[in-house]
């Protein structure tokens, strides 16, 4: 599904009721950006957005998101570089007991490099994962959204 | 402007309000439900079209680590008095409390992890309008027991994950020659803990694939003293297996069980029910969907599906029952599942009845409407 470009920021922040615990979201942006990085928050509409930089150079953008799984919240971490194409996704916190499997990385990895434009349906472009339905669907639904954000932010000039 | 080591303050920026929302308590709400018309050939079998499941999920989070959850049904639509069929019953009711990835302690009426469909039965996860006879003849879904257990992954060990409960036993009682261990189960009504059993899973997955083993290991004798009053008197052991693998448009799942009732021969001679002393089977299932062909742009599925399955109710018996070659089955479902959604699915199929007598062979055609939410 593509997203209308007034609608990103309440989307984004829709389920946003949970914040990472601080030192996961670091182990995280230095697992996708490599150690070191400097990282500046950016407040856009409403969202804050992660501006990670080394050496006076843009490595590229982060924010988190959240999405209900069956009954909890799922929270995710978006990286995108400043080609806007996505670099990773993170599970950040995962709360529920099954479903857990959206965290493997060989299950994250199918996003990389994902464009806003491009199609991400789970059971094609992004593989599924049986007992996992609700999770995956949720994931891959947040981290499209997350993506046209970023992109939408990006290209009016809003991150940079 | 700071670097990852001044995260503190980054943090600070993201509203405290929504912080504040974390520690909040939350009740959510779900559901899943099927309606079946099925229609049998043979004499005096007319149609019939039933409401045949409608279940309501309702967890609350107490905290983000203590969450109860449940699942109420409400089977045939009614319940009234001196009427056949209708049942409301709870199907899980528990309490889990998640210490770390890697444990989970769950309390309450919970689902021995054994197969696919016992843990994993909201209509558009599978394939055909009812579930396999074998998930109702072998392993009797929805299978509930009271008890008390762990859930997690196994540290290390990417992909694997495991369940285990103590819980009440099954009464050899209501074992019988054609569905085995089904009416021995207690769900949760009363149940005699004379008999504690154990079941469990391990389960590794990775996009595409999941394979799972599952055990069932108790006493069913229920303190009958020609059953023998320990605790694990008139033992059941329970073996299960299940693969589920996604490549592409096509996808396949298989499942394995054997049972055995050691003491079948005593618990024959008590009960007359010509229980046998294993009781086995299993089913491979291959779906295509021809959407990935048809509409490559859908997001929609149409998979077509052919199923097997053999099982045996009466695999093994112990000496002086007769073995009832019918209770040997074949079915083979073909059929078709719409899906406008990945939580919604428009069923229809068609199944053949067949067993090694010959008896009793008949064919069903049935269509469904399922979803969950």
């Amino acid at each position: 599904m593509t997203l209308a470009p007034a609608a990103p920021a309440v989307l984004c922040l829709a389920l946003a009721a949970q914040a990472p615990p601080p030192a996961r979201l670091a182990a995280s942006l230095a697992r996708v950006f490599g150690p070191g990085a400097r990282v500046d928050t950016l407040h856009v509409d409403t969202a804050a957005v992660l501006r990670v930089s080394r050496n006076d150079s843009l490595l590229g953008f982060a924010a988190v998101g959240n999405v209900l799984g069956k009954d909890q919240p799922i929270t995710f971490l978006v990286a995108v570089g400043p080609d806007d194409r996505l670099k990773d996704v993170d599970i950040l916190v995962y709360r529920e007991p099954y479903g857990g499997e959206v965290a493997y990385e060989s299950w994250r990895r199918q996003f990389r490099g994902k464009r806003a434009a491009d199609s991400l349906r789970v059971g094609r472009e992004i593989r599924g994962i049986s007992g996992a339905t609700i999770s995956v669907h949720a994931v891959t639904l947040g981290v499209q959204r997350l993506l046209a954000a970023l992109t939408a932010w990006h290209q009016r000039g809003a991150l940079r | 402007m700071r670097s990852l080591r001044g995260w503190g303050l980054v943090l600070a920026l993201f509203p405290l309000s929504l912080r504040a929302l974390a520690a909040q308590e939350r009740t959510t709400v779900g559901g899943y439900g099927e309606i079946h018309y099925t229609d049998a050939t043979g004499p005096n079998t007319p149609a019939e079209i039933n409401l045949k499941r409608f279940v309501v999920y309702l967890a609350h989070s107490f905290t983000d680590q203590l969450v109860f959850r449940s699942e109420l049904e409400v089977e045939d639509a009614k319940i009234e008095g001196g009427q056949a069929g209708g049942e409301v019953a709870l199907e899980q009711a528990y309490l889990d409390y998640r210490v770390r990835d890697w444990l989970t302690v769950r309390t309450g009426l919970v689902l021995p992890p054994v197969g696919i469909i016992n843990e994993t039965h909201e209509p558009p996860t599978f394939n055909g309008v009812d579930r396999p006879g074998f998930d109702h003849d072998v392993i009797p879904t929805t299978w509930r027991e009271l008890g008390v257990g762990a859930l997690g992954t196994v540290p290390g060990v990417a992909g694997l994950a495991y369940r285990v409960y103590l819980v009440n036993g099954l009464r050899a009682d209501g074992f019988s020659a054609d569905q085995g261990i089904r009416e021995g189960r207690q769900e949760g009504r009363e149940a005699s803990f004379a008999n504690p059993s154990l079941t469990g899973r391990l389960e590794w997955t990775r996009p595409g694939l999941k394979l799972g083993a599952a055990f069932w290991y108790g006493g069913t004798a229920n303190g009958d003293t020609a059953l023998g009053t320990g605790s694990f008197a008139a033992p059941v052991v329970l073996l299960a297996a299940d693969v589920r693998y996604d490549v592409g448009a096509a996808s396949f799942r298989g499942v394995a069980a054997n049972i055995s009732v050691s003491d079948a021969a005593a618990i024959d001679r008590r009960y007359g029910t010509a229980v046998g002393s294993r009781i086995a089977g299993g089913y491979l299932e291959a779906a295509y969907n021809v959407l990935h062909l048809l509409a490559p742009a859908s997001s929609q599925k149409l998979a077509a599906f052919v199923r097997h399955e053999r099982y045996d109710t009466q695999a093994d018996v112990p000496a002086g029952v007769t073995r009832d070659r019918a209770l040997a089955r074949r079915l083979t479902t073909a059929g078709l599942t719409y899906k406008p959604t990945w939580n919604t699915a428009f069923k229809g199929d068609y199944q053949w009845v067949r067993n090694a007598a010959g008896t009793g062979e008949h064919e069903v055609l049935r269509l469904g409407v399922g979803y969950q939410f």
